[in-house]
């Protein structure tokens, strides 16, 4: 019988003793090489695979490959080593950055919002009337710094010279300019951010990019944890992604089941009419997985899902035109549900 | 002076202002993930915290582990090494198969292992045990903190690949990984007919605790193959 083990291929007998072999040279690029190649190739294992109990290391020293337990040891460390370390590098893979990225757009949002506050709040006290907030503001302190530079051909120059605002120091002209820039910063950091993320999208997963938009297909990669993982997943739980606190209420008890997770941000649904959302939530989310599926096995971009699903979205529609009426309460208790109260 | 108390082989419980589980520093001078290094007579012994750790809360809790200088551990679910250092403190003369399915978990762990001889760290889905059978040789002890919705196949079947036939298997089993809305008492008790039952090998449960107040809804579980 013929196994692979990381160091050669053994022909062994019926009670494991090495018969013959044929053994990888010790060079642990090589050994790295062979070893991830077994681990990865499921045939190549099914083939020879050792049997249960097998002892590698009596069969290593066996076969003359190393000449004491030490030495087998310090080389299977050795190319276990490498051998991790090339895996963890290759999982860094083009959906991995997107999620990364996503991740990245999240903090940059949140932090540019309260920096923004804290530069709107901070800067009216100098200049209360400028009517200006957010990307604006900021813009416009890195620009003039104290309304007193204002140029008379600026719209806001008639209510700078009228203001009601404190005069404004050098020392704090100074911070509030380079906080001010700082946030314009954050601002074009969330533009780079997100045209990277458009971009890779379109290249990685063309189809759920076009279905889902960019941004919400992006999402779902970062909350399933892969292309992989999302293709895999039922449609149902794609349906609900990001609703996980409702849902595991409503197993836990009585709470109504979600409709929707972050799908609800495509437009389809929250444009929709109230009491078809459910409905169009779970077209869509049909129609999501299929194309996270297309784009994680084919790769190759198909308008018609985009068509089908409109489709279907427009009948959903005609056959619900008006909300439908309350039930009347039977008064019969609703069924009780399993697990904890 | 702290006071030191040996409690099994490689493992003791040091004094030095409260009683403190702790291993034998098998790379002097480092610290892996903020535990103390305290020195008794030349020799350096690393804490070892049971909230941080399923194993050291098992050891805590009269978990008999049987561990030898020279044993051969396969340890499934490694994470990032914190208490593969401790089995690696363990077993200076022996070796720790780490395997681990996350990249980013794993980064941690080849630091560790870069350091420490006896630990071979593996990236791979411990679900799949024929996928490392080229590596991994027969072991004195499986210790599983997988979090896996199917722990108790996953420990069966590489126990029937792997484990000696007086070798022990140690588990922790994760409630809320199997069922998050089940009561943990009831899955337990599904766990462990799972482990006595449902697979091959069959096992024989010596010894099943909760971890709390170490770790809460988990379960540790000693058990070897009938």
């Amino acid at each position: 019988m013929k196994i692979n083990t990381w160091f050669g291929v053994l022909g062994i007998g019926r009670t494991g003793e090495v018969l013959e072999f044929e053994l990888f040279s010790k060079d642990i690029r090589e050994l790295v090489r062979c070893s991830i190649a077994l681990q990865e190739n499921r045939q190549l294992l099914r083939q020879h695979l050792p049997p249960a109990g097998f002892d590698l290391k009596t069969a290593a020293l066996e076969c003359g490959f190393v000449e004491s337990s030490a030495e087998y040891y310090s080389l299977l460390h050795e190319v276990m080593v490498e051998a991790a370390k090339l895996q963890v590098s290759e999982a860094f893979t083009a959906d991995q950055r997107i999620i990364q990225a996503v991740e990245a757009l999240d903090d940059i949002n949140e932090t540019t919002n309260l920096l923004s506050e804290r530069l709107f709040e901070w800067y009216g006290n100098y200049f209360p009337e400028s009517g200006l907030s957010g990307e604006a503001l900021a813009l416009f302190i890195a620009k003039y710094g104290s309304r007193e530079n204002i140029g008379s051909e600026d719209p806001l120059y008639p209510r700078a010279r009228n203001s009601m605002g404190a005069k404004l120091e050098a020392a704090d002209e100074v911070l509030l300019k380079g906080f001010a820039e700082s946030v314009c910063s954050l601002y074009e950091r969330k533009r780079q951010t997100e045209a990277y993320i458009q971009d890779s999208m379109e290249s990685i997963a063309p189809n759920l990019s076009l279905a889902a938009g960019p941004m919400l297909g992006a999402r779902l990669i970062s909350v399933a944890g892969s292309l992989e993982k999302l293709a895999a997943f039922p449609s149902s739980t794609v349906q609900v992604i990001g609703a996980s606190k409702a849902l595991f209420k409503h197993l836990r008890a009585r709470a109504p089941s979600p409709k929707h997770g972050i799908i609800y941000s495509h437009p389809l649904i929250n444009t929709a009419p109230w009491w078809i959302r459910g409905k169009i939530a779970r077209a869509l989310a049909a129609k999501l997985s299929l194309a996270a599926r297309i784009d994680f096995y084919s790769g190759e971009k198909d308008a018609s899902l985009v068509e089908k699903l409109e489709v279907k979205v427009e009948q959903i529609k005609t056959s619900n035109p008006k909300p439908p009426q309350k039930k009347q309460d039977s008064g019969v208790k609703p069924k009780k549900r399993r697990g904890r109260k | 002076m702290p006071e030191v108390k040996l409690l099994s082989d490689g493992i003791f419980e040091v004094t030095k202002d409260k009683k403190q589980l702790a291993t034998m520093n098998l790379d002097p001078g480092k610290v892996v993930y903020g535990e103390k290094l305290i020195q008794v007579e030349g020799v350096e012994y690393r804490t070892w915290d049971p909230r941080r750790s399923k194993l050291g809360a098992m050891v805590l809790k009269k978990f008999n582990i049987s561990l030898k200088e020279n044993s051969k551990v396969l340890y499934l679910g490694a994470a990032s090494g914190t208490t593969v250092s401790h089995v690696s403190d363990i077993v200076p003369e022996g070796a720790v198969y780490a395997v681990e399915f996350a990249p980013r978990s794993m980064r941690g762990l080849i630091g560790l292992a870069s350091r420490r001889k006896n630990v071979h760290p593996i990236l791979i889905d411990a679900g799949k045990p024929e996928s490392y059978a080229h590596i991994v040789e027969p072991v004195d002890l499986i210790f599983q903190d997988v979090a896996q919705p199917n722990q108790a196949e996953i420990a069966a079947r590489n126990a029937s690949r792997y484990l000696k036939r007086d070798g022990y298997l140690l588990l922790s089993i994760k409630a809320r990984s199997i069922d998050t809305v089940a009561n943990p008492k009831e899955v337990y008790k599904g766990e462990i007919k799972k482990l006595e039952q449902a697979f091959e090998p069959k096992f024989e449960v010596l010894n099943a605790k909760d971890l709390m107040p170490y770790h809460e809804d988990h379960l540790g579980i000693l058990a070897k193959i009938r």
